[in-house]
């Protein structure tokens, strides 16, 4: 695995694209996140009149341990969003030049280009949820008082991990059976922001929770808004049901994707 | 040893079909031509041996399938259809991934880019590239490791004649040094001028195949090898009723500006020249042609351009 890795390294190593669109979120999402949690603690030191709501949102604030993890992790998802597209385009453009043939044809059988892609997956997520952790750190050591139960919420950094790599297949399996560029995208960006929360909507307003064993919506749930008011939460299913659930689609696009590949005509 | 063995192949799309049971050996240490035109599946074949196209029905195998394919396929350098290279990045960064992916090192790197003269451009990008440089790189990377097969599909597209002319002595130097070559192509004139072996497919279908030189005795209507003399004089039309009546002369086809004459193997340029001159017509033309495999390509494919 870390063989075909360094040679997808090669592959992006000199890529305008490729780091355009990697540096936007190593650099966006910390700047927004550190942004977020300095303008919200500003705005609540400076409400000062009531005196027991203020100590409350600052002490138990979003950008505090132990919630500072679900904060990061929810904003690390947005920012995601780059990365979901910048792997749609990893894909794509090795059809559009055709160099997934080429690959083959050099000796790769069609199970290493998969893997050398899925290495390329693997990598997103472990930058990615390392800067989660970083900014969630960084984050709850200057704004919280006490870093006593810093590690209570630390599971969100693993439902991120998760979210990315739930995020990722999908972005994998629409590249490889799509395989345009701008459609991928587009279909991509439908159902990343439409479809499934489309879906959540009209089955939650039907009061069941079959709304949270839509595509993306058992890694979304994991990580609520966290400025999302309390009584908007409608979920009453246990938190690993949804990881089940995010397991079971990862496996079952990995499924499709292998199964699809390995038998089709390699064509533009 | 075969190099390749081809059984039974056959591939279908959709409701095209695209190969029809193709079977042949292509033996070590050819230049193994596969010919046919535009759409007669020859690309379609060697996607499928490479692995990159699924065949419908049939099999084959490499070396007699000593190994598993991808171990195989390192060991093949490979131009299919269009060189394929990633755009954004420079001729030695696309050689580097080929090279790696092939598990050899990258000290071949500078020598193949030599060799097809791209050495001075290695650092450019791929897209910045001409048509023919981009040719080019693709044949230089099939050179990476130093292959005993190499597999050519139209390797001569895009290039200028002198490149055209570097790339033809390259397959012959190649095969020279004991390398087999497949190499597909609708161009007659470069299969003829660099293969030693021949498959004619149309439409999906296996023609002939065997060596240049069987293919080009086995006539379709008579086993008798035949020989084409292109004349010409002031009045073609008298030179015509002349040559009627010598010996030896199987058919007349009237060209634009000259005589196409058939003629039995034994005839000589001589004994034309000389009937000629004695009948009181002097010859302003007078060519001898080796029966071309252009003529045995239309006699077994018929001269339909859709064919």
């Amino acid at each position: 695995m870390l063989n075909l890795f360094k040679i997808e390294w090669l592959k992006v190593r000199t890529y305008r694209t490729f780091w355009i669109l990697f540096l936007s979120f190593i650099v966006l999402f910390p700047v927004a996140f550190y942004f977020s949690a300095y303008k919200y603690m500003e705005s609540v030191s400076t409400r000062g009149d009531i005196q027991e709501e203020m100590l409350k949102s600052m002490f138990d604030g979003p950008f505090v341990f132990p919630k500072v993890w679900l904060a990061s992790a929810w904003m690390g998802g947005l920012f995601f969003i780059l990365i979901g597209m910048l792997f749609i385009l990893l894909i794509t453009n090795e059809v559009q030049y055709r160099t997934h043939r080429q690959n083959i044809i050099d000796g790769w059988s069609r199970m290493d280009f998969l893997k050398a892609k899925f290495s390329v997956l693997l990598f997103f997520v472990l930058v990615s949820t390392t800067l989660v952790f970083l900014m969630g750190l960084l984050v709850g050591f200057i704004y919280s008082s006490s870093a006593a139960d810093m590690l209570n919420g630390i599971r969100y950094v693993g439902y991120f991990a998760l979210m990315a790599t739930l995020y990722l297949m999908l972005a994998f399996l629409i590249g490889i059976l799509v395989k345009r560029t701008g459609l991928s995208i587009i279909i991509y960006f439908t159902i990343v922001c439409l479809v499934d929360n489309i879906l959540w909507i009209i089955f939650t307003l039907k009061g069941n929770q079959l709304g949270y064993f839509m595509p993306l919506e058992p890694v979304d749930s994991l990580v609520p808004n966290p400025f999302k008011p309390k009584l908007l939460e409608k979920r009453t299913l246990e938190d690993y049901v949804l990881i089940i659930t995010a397991f079971a689609y990862i496996a079952g696009y990995i499924y499709i994707i292998i199964n699809h590949f390995k038998k089709t005509d390699l064509k533009t | 040893m075969s190099v390749l063995t081809i059984n039974n192949l056959s591939k279908n799309y959709g409701g095209v079909r695209a190969l029809r049971d193709v079977s042949f050996t292509v033996p070590e240490g050819t230049v193994f031509g596969i010919l046919g035109p535009n759409g007669s599946g020859k690309t379609t074949l060697l996607g499928i041996v490479m692995d990159i196209l699924k065949a419908t029905k049939g099999s084959y195998s490499w070396m007699d399938q000593q190994h598993s394919s991808n171990a195989i396929r390192r060991q093949i350098g490979t131009l299919l259809e269009t060189p394929n290279f990633y755009h954004y990045l420079s001729a030695e960064d696309n050689l580097k991934i080929a090279a790696k992916i092939k598990g050899k090192g990258e000290e071949d790197i500078p020598k193949v880019l030599e060799l097809v003269n791209l050495y001075q451009r290695k650092d450019s990008k791929f897209n910045t590239y001409s048509l023919g440089m981009k040719q080019r790189l693709a044949i230089a990377s099939t050179l990476l490791g130093d292959p005993n097969i190499l597999v050519f599909d139209e390797p001569t597209n895009g290039l200028d004649p002198a490149g055209i002319a570097e790339i033809r002595e390259l397959i012959k130097q190649l095969n020279k040094a004991g390398k087999t070559i497949i190499m597909a192509s609708h161009i007659l004139d470069e299969v003829e001028k660099v293969c030693t072996h021949v498959a004619i497919i149309q439409q999906g279908i296996l023609k002939t195949v065997g060596s240049v030189a069987s293919v080009m005795n086995t006539s379709t209507h008579d086993n008798v090898t035949s020989l084409i003399i292109e004349v010409s004089a002031n009045d073609n039309a008298a030179l015509k009723n002349i040559l009627l009546q010598l010996n030896g002369v199987e058919s007349i086809a009237q060209g634009e500006n000259e005589l196409q004459l058939t003629c039995i193997e034994s005839m000589t340029a001589e004994q034309i020249n000389r009937f000629c001159f004695d009948k009181g017509v002097v010859l302003s033309k007078l060519n001898l042609k080796r029966k071309s495999l252009e003529t045995r390509f239309l006699e077994i494919t018929g001269k339909q351009s859709d064919r």
